[in-house]
């Protein structure tokens, strides 16, 4: 009886080359997939055998071990790369769009005069060797955020607050590189800070309203100055212009004063000296002229007589005189 | 035999198999140590990377990371020295220094950052509270130094020492004895005194956060703004002090233009008139006689018309109505 296990063998038997070369196959796709490994321009490439360090790789293209006896670990060395604080960019572009979301456990400090400042920054950094940035530190970008808000708080906590809001930035800023990257290299991991820029430095929500009206109080102030330059300079020009005005006029008044008189004196002396030469007949002539000047006009005028013996004094003092006089 | 020889490549390919898996051979990567095990004994220790040897089947092999790893706390609420409660953010850097004693008395990374947690925060809040808020805060006397004049964008309008006085927030520094590192320091130390029975390295634990207690924070807030109040208060009051001088000046101004004025035409009109009267009495003093006379009829004609009249025919005018001969 046949039996289908003495059946099957010629089949399997057959087909043993062709799993040979099956796996000759595998083992060379494998052989060479795990035999080269390429490295961009931006990267390195760190070398372990056996688990071991052995070298470090630039760009290019590298034979390796096969079969996981060496192993190259990729690090874009070339690349900087960047950390925000207190804020988060969504999307860089022309216009970088950034997250509304505030994060206050990373800006909010306490500045060396006690008071409190909100600090946005960003740190820049690049990995300078590969090899300690592999295998020193886990939690690297927890170590480097770590150190930098603790060098910024150092940093904001030795100044006072107008000091971090203005004058220190750059001094805050430097000082943040440098002490980063001591404390960094201490750490042994492998990273250059490059750059610390502090962004937005304000005065906590609460009290920005108080802040502002500072600058709205120099404001103010300079209004209020203008207002009383304003009245001044309305004023003064005008003022000085009656003062002229006043002199002008005394001036008139002094040289008519002065023609009047020499006008009166030079005709009281030209009728003097014909006066001097007649006397008697001068002075009765001015009289009379005089007389008839005043009275030549005149009407209704009541004439009476001293002793009453010429003319009757139809005269009734309490009225005003009505009737014509009767010579 | 084809049978002998398919077994006996099954048997070869679970050999390999079982010697990768539980062989003598195992690779310790970089960054890594291991300490082996033997029916619970420790036999050994490796703390270099590479291909390792150990015994098949009796030889556990326990992995830890030799990397420095982070340490991250809960923000803390602690009272200073001074009673005034702060948020103490820490975060600490340790490693495994003795995988050995690391293994009998802790074994696993779980256990070490439960351990850690305990030591650490107890070593913060022992020293935050037994420090002033300000060691906390600063970490030198940089303060002390720098110029607490505080400048505004004024304008040109002013820049007299007065508002700058006025605008001075005059705060009295006091000298740290300790500082942030220092403090930074006795903590480290106080957790150094426990840990190494761990096995464990703690390498630095910094303060990444210090901030107030939310009551706290309400009121200095409000000291801020009182504060910046004070400063704007200053400039708005300066502002009008400079409008009132200016309006006071004007005052003074206008009266001193118009009165000098005034006094100059007075003097004017004074000279005008004595040279006005000179002229008359040098020129009337020839003949006071005939001076009155003249006056006088100048006067009369002048003011006799306006005059309502009852004449008396006793004047001399009108003698030589009594007779040719005159009375």
């Amino acid at each position: 009886m046949p039996n289908p296990i003495f059946r099957k063998p010629p089949s399997i038997k057959l087909r043993w080359p062709l799993v040979l070369i099956g796996l000759a196959v595998v083992a060379g796709i494998w052989f060479l997939s795990t035999s080269f490994v390429i490295v961009d321009q931006t990267e390195k490439a760190v070398l372990t055998t056996f688990g071991k360090y052995a070298r470090t790789l630039g760009p290019g293209l590298h034979y390796k071990l096969p079969f996981g006896i060496q192993k190259a670990y990729l690090v874009r060395t070339q690349v900087i790369q960047t950390e925000t604080f207190g804020f988060r960019t969504l999307k860089p572009g022309i216009v970088t769009q950034y997250s509304d979301k505030k994060y206050p456990e990373e800006s909010i400090m306490l500045t060396g005069d006690l008071n409190i400042v909100d600090v946005e920054w960003i740190i820049q950094y690049r990995i300078a060797d590969p090899q300690a940035w592999l295998f020193n530190v886990t939690d690297k970008q927890k170590t480097i955020r770590d150190t930098s808000q603790s060098v910024l708080n150092m940093l904001v906590g030795d100044r006072a607050i107008l000091s971090v809001i203005g004058p220190d930035r750059q001094n805050i800023q430097d000082a943040a590189v440098r002490l980063m990257n001591e404390l960094l290299n201490r750490y042994g991991l492998g990273v250059e800070v490059t750059q610390v820029q502090l962004q937005n430095i304000v005065p906590p929500a609460g009290v920005q309203a108080a802040f502002e009206d500072v600058n709205k109080a120099i404001q103010d102030m300079n209004r209020l100055i203008n207002e009383g330059q304003e009245a001044y300079n309305a004023e003064i020009p005008k003022v000085k212009g009656q003062a002229e005005q006043i002199l002008e006029v005394a001036q008139g008044y002094a040289t008519e004063r002065v023609n009047v008189a020499k006008g009166d004196v030079s005709r009281f002396n030209a009728v003097y000296e014909e006066y001097r030469k007649a006397p008697e007949i001068t002075r009765k002539r001015l009289y009379y002229e005089m007389m008839e000047e005043i009275f030549k006009d005149q009407k209704n005028v009541d004439l009476i007589d001293k002793s009453l013996s010429n003319l009757l004094p139809i005269k009734n003092l309490t009225a005003p005189a009505q009737k014509e006089v009767q010579p | 035999m084809k049978k002998i020889s398919i077994i006996i490549v099954i048997l070869a390919a679970l050999a390999v198999l079982f010697i990768v898996l539980f062989g003598p051979l195992f690779v310790l990567n970089e960054g890594e140590q291991a300490v082996i095990v033997r029916f619970g004994k420790i036999v050994g220790m490796h703390s270099s990377a590479g291909l390792k040897w150990r015994t098949p089947f009796v030889d556990e092999v326990h992995v830890f990371p030799k990397k420095l790893m982070s340490w991250d706390g809960e923000p803390q609420r602690i009272p200073t020295r001074e009673n005034q409660f702060i948020y103490v953010d820490t975060t600490a850097r340790w490693r495994i220094a003795d995988p050995v004693k690391f293994y009998e008395s802790i074994s696993t990374l779980e256990n070490a950052y439960a351990r850690l947690d305990d030591v650490i925060d107890s070593a913060v809040r022992t020293v935050i509270s037994s420090n002033f808020l300000r060691e906390a805060v600063r970490s030198s006397d940089e303060i002390l130094k720098a110029a607490r004049v505080e400048t505004f964008q004024t304008g040109e309008v002013a820049n007299s020492d007065s508002l700058q006085q006025l605008a001075i927030v005059s705060t009295q520094y006091e000298k740290i004895e300790k500082g942030r590192r220092v403090l930074s320091e006795e903590m480290r130390q106080l957790v150094s005194s426990i840990v190494p029975a761990f096995g464990i390295e703690v390498v630095d634990i910094l303060p990444r956060q210090i901030k107030y207690s939310d009551e706290l924070t309400e009121s200095v807030y409000q000291r801020m703004i009182k504060e910046r109040n004070q400063i704007a208060q200053a400039f708005r009051s300066y502002g009008e002090g400079k409008k009132a001088e200016w309006l006071g000046k004007l005052e003074n101004e206008k009266r001193s233009i118009l009165s000098s004025a005034y006094a100059k035409a007075e003097q004017i009109k004074g000279k005008a008139d004595a040279e006005a009267s000179r002229i008359y009495a040098d020129s009337f003093g020839r003949d006071p006689t005939f001076f009155e006379f003249w006056k006088a009829i100048e006067s009369y004609r002048k003011t006799m018309p306006g005059f309502s009249k009852t004449l008396s025919t006793s004047m001399d005018y009108f003698k030589y109505l009594y007779g040719p001969a005159g009375r």
